[in-house]
């Protein structure tokens, strides 16, 4: 059962549970019905939204903060300006002016109107007045004058400037800076805003914006590839690099083995080259080792091949010692390295300077920067070639690229941290460039017109507002990282809420990176990619991923050390063979020879949540080495803790979660703390043995025999959670061929019905609500917390696979129009019109108000008796195609347009009128102030769409089609079935159906999720409870046909039917039962269109474009083709010409140019000829008109030569002669 | 009119740049006229300047390269320069 649903929900299992076995153990275990407890504490207290929360409170609590911080201070010496009037010596060298930033305050999202008045902002506010929602954001500014002498230092002022005012920061809603945040059910109503809206999305000029999450690999990890030869490498590793402090991009280090005899005259050994950055050709890796101070060769191998009885990797390093052989002390080689740096020809002490500073600072940055990492990094180093002989060698296969654990998410927080990071230093840079200008000319400084507040407000807005991520037309910005949420239907603006992009290049052919990787289990949703182009690339989180915030790596260092872990200071390079390797965040900090306590105690301290739950613990046993992860962007997922093959939760958790009632602390967390469940990131899940359900834990402790295993360290919560949110909505889809779900999660998102439950109150510019949504007879477990049930996108249809007269072939379907006439997928389609009176210069302004035509000009087709005097059309007006809904006019400058004789006309129309291919209803007129105190109007206009031949529909199972013909309820098939009915001795069922599709839909498409929906949902309908059609649960066809069987019914949903054209008995038995149907937003009444004459462009004098002009259909290449092929000129021609752009021009006959022709007058003159008598007319589209002018404008002369003609034309003048 | 996709310039990926191969020279200081001359067989590199004929040549190993030549003839100049200074 559903625990805690309040609608009265009774979820019918169809099959009963199996009994648990039971056990004589003091503490009852968990059966798998039990997870659902757990699953629905987890939801209640994270929602679906929770990456994008977490991710976005992470940048605002500590990230802004820590940009702040990390700014160095600005210190300005002011330079000397030549001054003959003041000629004194100061008394002191120089003065410096240091400037710092401190403490970050950021206050609540406010408005500041036009007035000057701030007050709070609610986001229907924002949605509705296009404003953005934004809180403002102060630091503290502290203002140093140091006065230096030759030998002191001394601060002769301080001023501290608290809270300055450096910018708006958009706020995510229900963020915990968001106004909304905390607020319950009712409050969130009375605020206007839909209580199951999850937030997670920003709002810009009145529009809501996601930020898609952005995959990228992930950093300070040693990746090994054998390359595809020839190749001047064999086999290389790769590390990309980057220091704690994410200020600076990466370094990449790319070691690499040569492949046998790629250079021509070359020792034929295999030596290994690294790259250094900044360093302009690879360093054989031992001259790296010298310059970095480790001479000899033992000192060297040591650091690389620890073992120095591992024969076959000591003679792999061979060539490369004796490569650099003839370099063996340390400055030699940093002269070496100097000398193939940046700069040529700089003297020996330079170059080594040089080399020394990019050793230490430049290489492997994320080992460290300081003085005195030599041995670290050496041994880092050394670690890299290990990584990159094991490979060489075959003991280790290659890396994979497309393992996610290999890859990490940018969400919000590390986006906008990034984008805030080079705003923050723009700002910094303005303060400098303004204050060294104060300074220079002598003059105060006043801090708070050096800070430039505009800098990071409309720098975050222009971003997260377009997409584009980073400083307007700057290289490398990212385009679609913010993208409009979608609110056609719920589950889209949950799914668009979890979406994550890989920014790889759509054309390229590589399959791998599309393909699903099996260390996606549980993290993406198998199902829910599009189609085309992006068809893997763009991914869906499945429904219990998490995804990392990150934490400090100290309190594991710290934890390491008092566990025993060996630094590198204090150990010999002998031991290492035998201990195991300490990694944190890619760095090695240590090595360890008893790991396994060491990992037992690491993992029952964050099982304790001592140590951070999100921390990922990963033992690789073979590599001998210890993985630690404290980083941000893994993706991880809770799972049951089994420990001696027991899960460690038992059925009295279950029960207490059931009355759970404790508000401050929830139940979720609760269980984290007790270590029941934990969260298990891709990579460490490499090294669990994960049980797929909660009995084959019992099974195989019972019979260990039969046991697929018997090293149970985790179980699954439930095996439905691998999806995501489309995917969730699908009835049985494990029981469909794969890509019919992946169409199915594709269409879920057209699909129509509540989006929000405040959908009065907002003025989206496009909106569908379907007219009687109902919730699903058959429905999934994970369909709960998206709360379809709430906000449906669809009806349960009655639903009969038959051949009925032929009008559903081809995917269509006949539809029955009595249902149609009783509110059948019947729907409302809102459409939003907005205008503002906009300022034009200072003086003019524009007004709203109904246009007068007396002294108006350009004004519109349409009717504007519609307005009343305020100049907007009144709710409920009836408003046909083209007439004007909002009246506005400008005035018009009266003076010298004329000369003397006034015009008639003071104003200019500006109205908006109804799009002409729509009618409709005046839903809503709102009429407010922007954020520039401009008045400004929003019109929703609304229209009932009633289900029509063309409209489409679709099942859940990625089976769609159009209505083809649409019959009355006599004219449809109807059943016969005798039904006991009480005081009647028996009555016939007679049930039509309301959709008939073709059965030739299902044999190729094997969607048998459809067929098993629609026989559950007819014993739902019988029993009058809700179906069960989780995925990966033990329901069986034969359970649902017993329980058909047992309602009266023929078990496998057949129905004995009578045609309704004739009255006879169908031949054969029709498959029929209540399927639950989506309506597509995809209309005819959206898209039909036809055009004989109508308007053309006014450059070219072609027809125009698209249906929204009342444009042509083109008669495209490939048609032109077709009628080449045919031979069919005239026709061509036609099309081309006469029915496009026909246009005649007058030729002088001499010069072939274009002659002035007076038709009027009937008078031709070519000026240049000086030619008025021998003119023709020649006949050609206007377009080619066009091109000769605009040739003649390039001082090229297009000439037509019209001989021919001239022959012809004497040919027919001699004829009667003859 | 039809419009056409727009698609964006193909990123130019940053390409290390090579080791120089000539230099300028230290005498007549002419931009690229010095060129270096490695003859493995004998190991002796010889940096010559293609306009003031000006040349140097130094004993070799095999990771020389263009670059070691130069630069030790840079630092020859350095030195004979400070003995003269003094």
């Amino acid at each position: 059962m559903y625990a805690g649903d309040g609608d009265g929900y009774d979820p019918v299992n169809i099959e009963d549970d199996e009994p648990v076995p039971m056990e004589d153990d003091e503490e009852e275990e968990i059966s798998q019905e039990d997870a659902w407890p757990v699953i629905n504490a987890y939801f209640e207290e994270k929602g679906l939204v929770r990456q994008q929360l977490d991710s976005f409170d992470e940048f605002i609590q500590t990230d802004i903060q820590e940009i702040v911080m990390e700014t160095p201070d600005i210190e300005i010496r002011p330079e000397s300006q030549h001054n003959p009037s003041a000629q004194q010596v100061p008394d002191f060298a120089e003065t410096v002016y240091k400037i710092k930033f401190g403490q970050i305050y950021l206050s609540k999202p406010v408005m500041t109107e036009a007035d000057g008045e701030t007050s709070t902002l609610f986001p229907r506010d924002a949605r509705l007045r296009n404003l953005t929602y934004s809180s403002p954001l102060y630091v503290d500014v502290t203002k140093e004058i140091i006065q230096k002498g030759h030998d002191y230092e001394q601060v002769t002022e301080t001023e501290v400037l608290s809270k300055v005012y450096i910018g708006k920061v958009p706020i995510m809603l229900r963020s915990s800076f968001c106004t909304l945040y905390g607020n319950s059910e009712k409050d969130l109503v009375e605020l206007g805003e839909c209580p199951y809206d999850q937030g997670g999305y920003f709002i810009i000029n009145g529009s809501e914006k996601v930020l898609i999450a952005q995959e990228r690999m992930s950093t300070n990890h040693v990746y090994v590839f054998k390359r595809q030869q020839p190749n001047k490498y064999a086999y290389v590793a790769e590390v990309r690099s980057m220091s704690e402090s994410h200020g600076r991009p990466p370094i990449s280090m790319i070691v690499g083995m040569l492949s046998r005899g790629s250079e021509k005259g070359s020792s034929p050994g295999q030596r290994i080259h690294c790259t250094l950055p900044y360093i302009r050709s690879a360093i054989p890796i031992i001259i790296v080792f010298r310059a970095m101070g480790f001479v000899a060769d033992k000192d060297i191998l040591q650091h690389i091949c620890y073992d120095f009885t591992d024969n076959e990797m000591m003679d792999l390093l061979r060539p490369s010692l004796e490569e650099a052989f003839v370099i063996q002390n340390q400055q030699v080689a940093l002269d070496y390295i100097g000398k193939r740096g940046s700069t040529v020809g700089a003297t020996r002490a330079k170059r080594i300077q040089y080399a020394k500073e990019i050793l230490q600072k430049e290489m492997l940055p994320h080992v460290g920067v300081g003085e005195y990492c030599e041995t670290k990094k050496a041994y880092y180093f050394g670690y890299i070639i290990h990584r990159l002989l094991l490979c060489a060698l075959g003991r280790r296969p290659q890396d994979d690229r497309d393992h996610y654990g290999n890859k990490r998410l940018d969400l919000a927080g590390p986006l906008l941290g990034g984008l805030f990071r080079n705003l923050f230093r723009k700002l910094t840079r303005d303060v400098r460039g303004y204050m060294q200008k104060c300074l220079d000319n002598g003059k105060d400084v006043n801090l708070h017109f050096g800070i430039r507040a505009s800098t990071i407000t409309n720098g975050l807005k222009y971003s997260i507002g377009t997409g584009n991520w980073g400083q307007a037309n700057a290289a490398g910005t990212r385009a679609g990282v913010s993208q409009v949420l979608n609110r056609l239907t719920y589950a889209s603006t949950l799914s668009h809420l979890r979406r994550l992009n890989s920014p790889i290049g759509r054309e390229g052919k590589l399959a791998k990176p599309r393909q699903l990787h099996n260390s996606q289990w549980g993290i993406m949703c198998p199902a829910e990619t599009p189609e085309g182009q992006a068809c893997g690339l763009v991914k869906n989180l499945a429904l219990m991923t998490y995804v990392t915030v990150g934490s400090s790596a100290n309190p594991i260092l710290e934890i390491l050390d008092d566990f025993g872990m060996e630094n590198f200071g204090e150990i010999s390079p002998a031991v290492i063979p035998q201990s195991t390797k300490i990694f944190v965040n890619g760095r090695w900090v240590g090595i360890h020879r008893n790991p396994e306590p060491l990992v037992n105690n690491l993992r029952q301290l964050r099982r304790q949540v001592d140590i951070n739950m999100e921390v990922g613990i990963v033992r690789d046993v073979r590599l001998k080495e210890l993985r630690l992860y404290t980083d941000y962007g893994r993706c991880s997922r809770p799972l049951f803790v089994v420990e001696d093959q027991r899960l460690l939760i038992k059925k009295r958790d279950i029960r207490a979660l059931q009355q759970w009632e404790s508000p401050e602390e929830t139940a979720w967390h609760d269980l984290f703390k007790r270590g029941c469940i934990e969260y298990v990131d891709t990579q460490e899940e490499e090294t669990t043995m994960i049980s797929m359900t909660v009995n084959d834990v019992v099974s195989a402790r019972l019979n260990p025999k039969e046991a697929y295993s018997n090293t149970y360290t985790h179980c699954e919560i439930h095996p439905s959670l691998i999806l995501g949110v489309c995917a969730s909505i699908i009835p049985f889809p494990d029981h469909n061929q794969s890509p019919r779900n992946t169409y199915q999660s594709a269409m879920g998102k057209q699909a129509m019905g509540i989006y929000m439950t405040n959908y009065q109150l907002r003025m989206d510019t496009l909106a569908y609500v379907l007219y009687y949504p109902q919730k699903p007879l058959v429905t999934t477990r994970a369909m709960e917390h998206l709360h379809f049930r709430q906000l449906p996108a669809g009806i349960n249809a009655i639903v009969a696979i038959a051949c009925y007269s032929g009008y559903n072939q081809e995917d269509s379907v006949i539809m029955n129009q009595s249902s149609i006439d009783r509110g059948f997928f019947r729907s409302l389609f809102f459409r939003t019109y907005k205008d503002e009176e906009k300022k034009v210069g200072t003086l003019i302004k524009e007004d709203f108000g109904r246009p007068n035509r007396e002294n108006t000009m350009g004004m519109r087709h349409g009717s504007y008796d519609k307005l009343e005097d305020d100049g907007f059309a009144p709710p409920g007006t009836r408003i046909s195609r083209e007439d004007v809904i909002i009246g506005k006019t400008s005035p018009v400058a009266q003076d010298d347009d004329q000369k003397g004789q006034a015009s008639r006309y003071t104003h200019r129309d500006h109205s908006t009128s109804m799009r002409h291919s729509e009618s409709g209803m005046v839903d809503q007129v709102m009429l407010t102030t922007n954020a520039d105190g401009l008045r400004f109007v929003k019109v929703r206009m609304r229209s009932v769409r009633i289900p029509q031949i063309g409209d489409k529909f679709s099942s859940r199972h990625g089976q769609k089609g159009t209505v083809g013909m649409t019959y009355t309820q006599e004219d449809m098939p109807w059943t016969c079935r005798a039904k006991p009915i009480k005081g009647m001795p028996w009555a016939v069922e007679s049930i039509t159906p309301d959709i008939i599709v073709n059965p030739h839909a299902i044999p190729s498409r094997m969607t048998i999720g459809q067929l098993i929906e629609c026989i559950m949902g007819k014993v739902a309908a019988e029993v009058g409870k809700e179906g069960d059609a989780t995925p990966f649960t033990d329901v069986t066809v034969d359970n649902i046909s017993n329980a058909l069987h047992k309602c009266g019914y023929q078990m496998r949903g057949f129905e004995t039917m009578y045609n309704g054209h004739t009255g006879r008995k169908l031949t054969s038995m029709i498959f029929m039962g209540p399927t639950y149907y989506q309506r597509l937003k995809h209309m005819v009444a959206d898209k039909i269109h036809s055009r004989g004459r109508g308007p053309v462009q006014i450059l070219t004098r072609q027809p125009a474009e698209g249906r929204s002009r009342d444009g042509g259909l083109r008669f495209g290449e490939m048609e032109r083709d077709c009628m080449i092929a045919h031979g069919a000129a005239n026709f061509l021609k036609e099309r081309l010409m006469d029915q496009s752009d026909a246009y005649r021009v007058h030729v002088c006959e001499h010069c072939g140019l274009i002659a002035i022709a007076n038709l009027r007058k009937n008078a031709f003159e070519c000026r240049g000829c000086k030619n008025k008598t021998d003119i023709v007319q020649v006949n050609i589209p206007y377009a080619c008109k066009l091109l000769f002018q605009e040739l003649m404008s390039m001082a090229i002369a297009p000439r037509m030569i019209t001989k021919e003609v001239k022959q012809v034309k004497a040919q027919t003048r001699m004829e009667p002669n003859n | 009119m039809g419009k056409r996709k727009s698609r964006a310039k193909p990123e130019t990926k940053k390409r290390m740049d090579k080791l120089d191969t000539v230099f300028s020279c230290p005498f007549c200081n002419h931009g690229t006229s010095v060129e270096c001359r490695i003859d493995m067989k004998n190991l002796i590199g010889e940096a010559i300047c293609g306009i003031c004929q000006e040349s140097f040549s130094m004993t070799i190993n095999a990771l020389s390269e263009p670059i070691d030549v130069y630069s030790e003839w840079i630092d020859e100049c350095e030195r004979v320069n400070n003995v003269e200074d003094d």
